[in-house]
């Protein structure tokens, strides 16, 4: 029974503290061995990846794509492979990267629930703030490699498929491939700044169930409405505070010069629903009976 | 101990979040009070400034009363068509960034939703660039100043003039900024009553909010604020506040502005590769070149000439700002009020009144006569049909 577990540990509380940094260290790194020795991980970033050779192949196969028409950046793809990186990141951003943020976030709490391993994950004094930490740091890892693996793999598809040269941003400048590199890794950054709000959901959500897909459809289910919220003009009072708000802003990086007020109001956003929901998620888990 | 002292957290979370919104949204008082100055003084003060250096980011909103489009991912305004665009002129917000380096160098970027479109002009190039297309004009500037597309402050000397720190013979019978800051305010007095409110702050510079209110009841516009920055006189900002309404209507000013020198480079424009570059002629194109690929542009620039040139020009009645603009069925070839109709959002817009068509918004009232003649004012739309009926 949970409750005779912290007495069994009093004595070793004093030793316990000393290593607490130590286990910490260790607990995040073996989350992060759990997380991508996963197939379930490999399988969502692939497919994650898929997109921009679908993207890639779609416009080697076909016509020339009028301007104008389809996805921004979709016309300029045949001319240079590198704009295939930004086609997918926009593609990926509505549906594709929320749903496996929501997967990887969903799990973390309700996974090891399920599992019935969540308890033996929380034999120390201060297990269960550690444990929340931990999992969460492994969505956020999650966060920033799943828009990188869609930038690094649309820019290594369209090199293949396509000539590589010098971009052309929004503001008509012209950077060459080395800065466009830092731009796509510019856009990563920001996708990953967006995605760590609705991870924070997914975690919270994860404490409420043991049914980890559950957890994982709520969360998904979550990035939908607020997407669905932000398109009704009706409600444009409550727009600047949707978790998906930004989103889309992850254009601004392609400017020159960079304009960064969208990812400094983005970044500024998430970190409120960071605290929100990283409290509710503290407030749920610490008081949970844990049975599992 | 009780299990509730965990969900402090929780509920401090957002309060804390909500507090320091609150505490943002309060308005800034100016820290540094500014000099006491009479309205003819800001005035004069605007007259004055030189700031033509500088760089910033002006956001303007408008919630003028239409209707507005779900702006989605793929349907965002840069994506829109024309019609959608002409609604976004009127609705919602826009962002735009300024770069200036004196008056010959300018930089403006219209910053949509994955899209931009840039003026670039460095001395008499002027090159107009639409990312959503990679479309790119280019026209050379005549070299007469008077030509110029861009407003010509009256201070500022033709080329081969005399530098206006310089004293010439007669200098003493040129109106200084201050006369004619007088001479204007003595002017616009009759029909405006012009004051100077409370600072405020703007981009985060204190200003002077000069305050214009329409003396009469016959308009539709309760009051006109303008910021005029305190320490170079420029002005920062404007809103527009409808009659008996608590918000303005529409704003516009800078957000963050920077009195520095910008990167040089940005004045360079060098068509990007694949792009289609269209060459402009000045002569063609004595105001802004409409023609160029301006998202929303409905009326052709053909049309516009028809309507400058055509002898039944357009015609004011009314005085002030109770001014109503008649632009005759004639003049407009039939086609502009057709035109406009045949935008379907602006014809869902439109209401039936006796008349005509009418398109009601909170600041602008525009009469579409069924004989094809235009009404447009600042006036209440029983005004418009008083005009219309008037006017044979």
């Amino acid at each position: 029974m949970p409750s005779s577990i912290p007495a069994e540990l009093s004595g070793a509380a004093v030793q316990q503290a000393g290593r607490a940094k130590e286990s910490g260290f260790s607990l995040m790194l073996s989350e992060l061995r759990v997380l991508f020795g996963r197939r379930r991980t490999w399988a969502l970033l692939l497919a994650l990846a898929a997109i921009p050779v679908l993207v890639a192949v779609a416009v080697r196969v076909s016509s020339t794509v009028p301007p104008g028409r389809g996805p921004a950046f979709l016309d300029r793809i045949s001319q240079n492979g590198l704009f295939v990186a930004f086609t997918a990141m926009l593609v990926s951003v509505p549906l594709f990267l929320p749903l496996t943020v929501g997967v990887v976030a969903g799990d973390t709490i309700a996974g090891e629930a399920s599992h019935g391993t969540l308890r033996y994950l929380l034999v120390a004094p201060a297990g269960r703030v550690r444990l929340l930490l931990v999992k969460y740091a492994g969505a956020l890892v999650f966060c920033v490699v799943a828009p990188l693996t869609v930038g690094v793999a649309g820019a290594a598809i369209g090199a293949a498929l396509f000539p590589v040269g010098p971009v052309t941003l929004l503001s008509g400048d012209v950077i060459q491939p080395a800065e466009a590199a830092v731009r796509i890794l510019l856009i990563a950054a920001y996708l990953a700044v967006s995605l760590a709000g609705l991870s924070a959901v997914g975690l919270f959500l994860s404490t409420l169930t043991v049914v980890p897909v559950g957890a994982m459809a709520a969360t998904v289910v979550a990035s939908v409405v607020s997407q669905v919220l932000d398109q009704l003009p009706q409600l444009e009072w409550l727009h600047p505070w949707l978790f998906s708000h930004y989103w889309l802003g992850f254009g601004d990086m392609l400017r020159q010069p960079l304009l960064w007020d969208s990812f400094i109001d983005n970044a500024l956003l998430q970190a409120g629903y960071i605290a929100v929901f990283g409290a509710l998620a503290y407030g749920r888990f610490v008081t949970k009976d844990v049975l599992s | 101990m009780g299990s509730w002292v965990r969900w402090i957290p929780a509920v401090a979370a957002p309060a804390i979040i909500a507090a320091g919104v609150l505490a943002g949204t309060i308005p800034a008082r100016a820290g540094n009070p500014l000099p006491e100055k009479t309205p003819a003084e800001v005035l004069a003060a605007v007259q004055e400034h030189k700031a033509h250096t500088f760089s910033g980011t002006i956001e303007q909103s408008s919630d003028v009363g239409l209707p507005e489009l779900p702006a989605g991912p793929s349907s965002g305004p840069a994506s829109a068509g024309g019609a959608a665009s002409m609604i976004e002129l009127l609705t919602g917000e826009r962002t735009a960034r300024v770069y200036m380096d004196g008056k010959t160098k300018v930089r403006l970027q219209l910053v949509d939703r994955l899209a931009e479109r840039d003026l670039v002009r460095r001395d008499r190039d002027v090159w107009f660039y639409s990312s959503k297309d990679n479309s790119t004009a280019h026209v050379t500037l005549p070299a007469t100043p008077e030509d110029l597309p861009l407003p010509v402050h009256p201070d500022q000397p033709a080329p081969g003039t005399p530098p206006a720190d310089r004293p010439e013979p007669g200098a003493a019978e040129l109106p200084t900024p201050g006369d004619i800051a007088e001479n204007l305010l003595a002017k616009v007095d009759p029909t405006t009553a012009v004051t100077v409110g409370e600072d405020v702050e703007v981009a985060g510079r204190t200003a002077y909010n000069l305050l214009l209110e329409p003396r009469t009841e016959a308009t539709l516009v309760g009051q006109v604020a303008i910021a005029v920055d305190g320490e170079t006189g420029m002005p920062l900002s404007v809103e527009v506040t409808p009659r008996g309404a608590a918000a303005p209507s529409y704003t516009a000013g800078f957000t963050s502005l920077s009195l520095d020198v910008p990167d040089d480079s940005l004045f360079t424009f060098v068509p990007p590769p694949g792009s289609t570059v269209k060459e402009l002629q000045a002569a063609d194109s004595p105001r802004w070149p409409l023609s160029f690929r301006a998202p929303g542009m409905i009326i052709t620039p053909e049309q516009l000439t028809a309507i400058r040139t055509h002898p039944a020009r357009p015609s004011v009645t009314g005085k002030g700002w109770e001014a109503v603009v008649e632009i005759p069925a004639a003049a407009a070839g039939g086609t502009l009020a057709e035109s406009l109709m045949r935008d379907p959002l602006l014809a869902h817009a439109a209401v039936v009144v006796p008349g005509g068509r009418l398109l009601s918004t909170t600041l602008l009232n525009v009469l579409i006569a069924d004989d094809g003649r235009i009404f447009a004012g600042m006036v209440p739309p029983d005004q418009l049909q008083a005009a219309a009926s008037a006017a044979p």
